[in-house]
């Protein structure tokens, strides 16, 4: 049963309210870019996916019925636009998406204003650190890894993001966090 | 220490994070970490490599929101011109359906008429009347199609 939020955000989307567009790029717009970011490699194409999404999301909010939570939808057709243009690019698995360009932009950590000199470079470190990671992890490992742990999603939302049965869903994450953990520890020692 | 005791202790320090333990296996777990350095260890490290996870940040572009409300409200302003366009066609499309229907009777009896007085043999009149039919569908469904292609460009 959906509640009156979810009811409204079905209907804003059906109508294609600009106001509650703009509501919604708001509250996602970390979330949404810090996913396409880590699923793309690169932060110019992870922000032109971005613009993308939500155009996608405009366009087809009609077919939005509330039947996962919006975060499951809207993550799913970023992964698929991700998806499609490397489909289009040439037909290779998305793994190849991770491979960075040598003129993309590198990873930037956020720094935070109020923490230490010596707390932001502890922060900076053990960030470059879990960036070279990640980096070093495929895609289908890191995806799984950052909807679980930075998303905080369930397990069946996963699956629905990346239209995967759940079996694959947990397999990658049992594979993806044993690498992580190797690589993390190899990269301190 | 028998080695399927840490198999067991590796699979279930994995398992504790991504879906759940029971409280036994939890309790099973608890001692045995607290007997062998190597797995403790492994523990360990398991939960720094979360911790880094669930800590790393990526630096939003500045200006990202902005720019995307108003690249969507530019693409929602194109949708709302060309939704008229689209009615219309649709209407047409509609009372042409509808006129087909309703007149049927006549222009059957019309093609039939036409058939004996011009000595066209009866299939081909009658297959002129399910052509004569067919228009508004055949119209209908190639509206259809174009819409998609075209829906599926612009996406």
């Amino acid at each position: 049963m959906m509640d009156d939020d979810a009811k409204e955000l079905v209907r804003g989307l059906q109508r294609r309210d600009p106001d509650l567009l703009d509501r919604l790029i708001e509250q996602y717009q970390y979330r949404l870019f810090r996913y396409l970011v880590h699923l793309t490699g690169n932060r110019e194409r992870a922000e032109d996916f971005f613009q993308e999404t939500w155009v996608r999301v405009l366009e087809r909010g009609h077919q939005y019925e509330g039947k996962w939570k919006f975060e499951t939808w809207l993550f799913a057709i970023a992964r698929n636009l991700v998806i499609d243009w490397q489909r289009r690019k040439k037909p290779a698995s998305l793994d190849e998406l991770m491979e960075p360009r040598e003129d993309a932009t590198p990873f930037e950590p956020a720094t935070a204003a109020e923490d230490s000199p010596l707390a932001q470079a502890m922060q900076r470190q053990g960030e470059s650190e879990m960036q070279v990671s990640l980096t070093q992890l495929p895609v289908i490992y890191r995806e799984v890894l950052l909807l679980r742990f930075q998303e905080e999603m369930g397990l069946e939302e996963i699956a629905t993001v990346m239209s995967t049965p759940l079996s694959t869903v947990k397999s990658r994450l049992y594979r993806g966090l044993e690498e992580l953990r190797k690589s993390i520890t190899e990269a301190r020692a | 220490m028998n080695h399927e005791l840490h198999v067991r202790a590796e699979r279930l320090i994995a398992q504790e994070r991504i879906e759940e333990i029971s409280a036994t296996e939890r309790a099973w777990l608890a001692k045995h970490l607290d007997e062998c350095t190597r797995c403790a260890a492994m523990a360990s490290s398991t939960q720094q490599a979360l911790a880094s996870l669930r800590a790393s940040s990526v630096d939003l572009p500045r200006g990202l929101a902005s720019r995307t409300q108003m690249r969507v409200r530019m693409r929602a302003e194109e949708l709302r011109e060309r939704a008229p366009g689209k009615k219309i066609l649709w209407a047409i499309t509609a009372v042409s359906w509808g006129l087909g229907v309703a007149t049927a009777p006549w222009v059957w009896h019309g093609f039939e008429w036409l058939g004996q007085h011009t000595g066209v043999p009866k299939p081909f009149w009658e297959m002129g009347f399910v052509l004569w039919w067919a228009i508004p569908a055949i119209i209908a469904a190639g509206a259809v199609i174009l819409e998609k292609k075209d829906e599926q460009q612009i996406i």
